[in-house]
């Protein structure tokens, strides 16, 4: 028997998809105050997306824009088989690729960025700030590849299958790409740990 | 299970760490100027999803609605000018409606936006009654007006197909109670034809009596 509260939860997102629906309808129609709307919905979450995967804030911002233009452009093909923010969340990820590709990305952010992204993460870790800090920047400095395979999979909990899919590589590549991630991740927290205590 | 596969579940702190991690970080600054600013205006989704047999089709419709008028003139023309020779019209039928009444047929779209019920039947009677007359009509005259009608009913059928994809589109639906106004505005013109041919038949049918006796 669901709770009140749970009964609440369920009207409201109900209200929320169907508020959606009506706002992308209103978007493929060409009206720009709701995609406006839309983009006040999700981009916090495009903008959290970016910026893990390119570990870098202006080319995050960059790409949360760049991403909601695509979308824009691509919304009169949007079918309603996945809901709008899977969708853009795919746009995303397309766009982080494509500027990584421009900018003939090869090495992992520098680490000046890796701080400026780990200062912006941590402004919202609630649990632990300074252990969010230190994984951000930690995930920040991985290189581009195990970084775009940690974030897909272990961030957001796509398979291997979904992340090989949108990343454009092989499942096998997917997962070896992961295992590299998480070794290095765990070897850079360690040494983070380490370099606290000694503190 | 791979050695890879394994090894991604020997650190369930880590895996859990990065489950919790924010998925929403609001950027530093607004981005939506920049994004507005670049956002190219676009047609509204029912004229960018009109297909172009739709076109096609409405062009259709007023060619054949201009062609069956120009028949219909011609024709009433040409009967016109031998009666006038033949014998004075004594009209003895039942007026025929004029386009102007039919022009005037109320309409209405239902919620699967196609004429409603009450029109469809009132069509369905007149277009029976009036496809009756046109056998009185000569067979070339005849011919044109049923390739025209064709023409018209086959676009209708064309842009109720549309409308069942797209309730609602007011475009479509001006189109369909245009084209159903000028099928039944040729099926008028029939109706006068036939009237014309009857109130012409019957004076030469009184002479040829009036002659026997």
């Amino acid at each position: 028997m669901p709770t009140g509260r749970e009964v609440v939860d369920e009207v409201q997102r109900a209200r929320d998809a169907a508020e959606e629906r009506r706002l992308v309808a209103a978007a493929v129609d060409g009206s720009a105050p709701a995609f406006e709307a839309l983009y006040r919905r999700h981009a916090a979450r495009i903008h959290a997306l970016c910026l893990r995967m390119t570990g870098h804030v202006a080319t995050a911002e960059d790409c949360t824009q760049e991403a909601f233009i695509q979308a824009w452009r691509h919304l009169p093909r949007f079918e309603t088989r996945s809901t709008f923010g899977t969708w853009l969340h795919r746009i995303a990820v397309n766009t982080v690729l494509q500027q990584a590709r421009r900018r003939h990305e090869t090495l992992g952010a520098a680490d000046s960025a890796e701080r400026e992204v780990a200062d912006v993460m941590a402004d919202h870790s609630a649990a632990d700030p300074a252990r969010g800090r230190d994984l951000e920047a930690a995930i920040a400095s991985l290189p581009p590849g195990a970084r775009h395979v940690l974030v897909l999979v272990g961030v957001y909990g796509h398979s291997h299958e979904e992340a090989a899919e949108m990343l454009g590589v092989a499942v096998g590549t997917c997962k070896a790409q992961l295992h590299r991630a998480r070794a290095l991740l765990g070897a850079r927290l360690e040494g983070r740990e380490t370099h606290h205590d000694g503190h | 299970m791979t050695d890879i596969d394994r090894r991604e579940g020997d650190d369930p702190r880590l895996d859990a760490e990065l489950r919790e991690l924010p998925r929403a970080i609001a950027p530093g600054r607004d981005l939506w100027p920049g994004i507005a600013a670049r956002l190219e205006p676009r047609e509204s989704s029912a004229a960018r999803r009109r297909p172009a047999w739709l076109w096609q089709a409405a062009a259709a419709v007023l060619l054949v609605a201009g062609s069956s008028l120009l028949t219909a003139t011609l024709v009433d023309r040409d009967r016109g000018e031998g009666n006038m020779a033949a014998a004075p019209r004594t009209t003895t039928s039942a007026p025929a409606p004029r386009t102007t009444d039919v022009m005037a047929m109320p309409a209405a779209f239902g919620p699967g936006a196609r004429l409603d019920a009450d029109y469809v039947a009132a069509r369905r009677q007149l277009t029976a009654m009036l496809e009756a007359r046109m056998a009185n009509l000569p067979e070339s005259t005849r011919a044109k007006l049923q390739v025209n009608l064709a023409e018209m009913r086959r676009a209708a059928d064309q842009i109720n197909a549309a409308l069942a994809e797209q309730p609602g589109d007011p475009l479509l639906e001006e189109l369909l109670l245009m084209t159903y106004q000028d099928e039944l505005a040729v099926l008028a013109n029939v109706n006068q034809l036939t009237t014309a041919l009857a109130s012409a038949a019957e004076p030469a049918a009184g002479d040829a009596k009036r002659m026997q006796l």
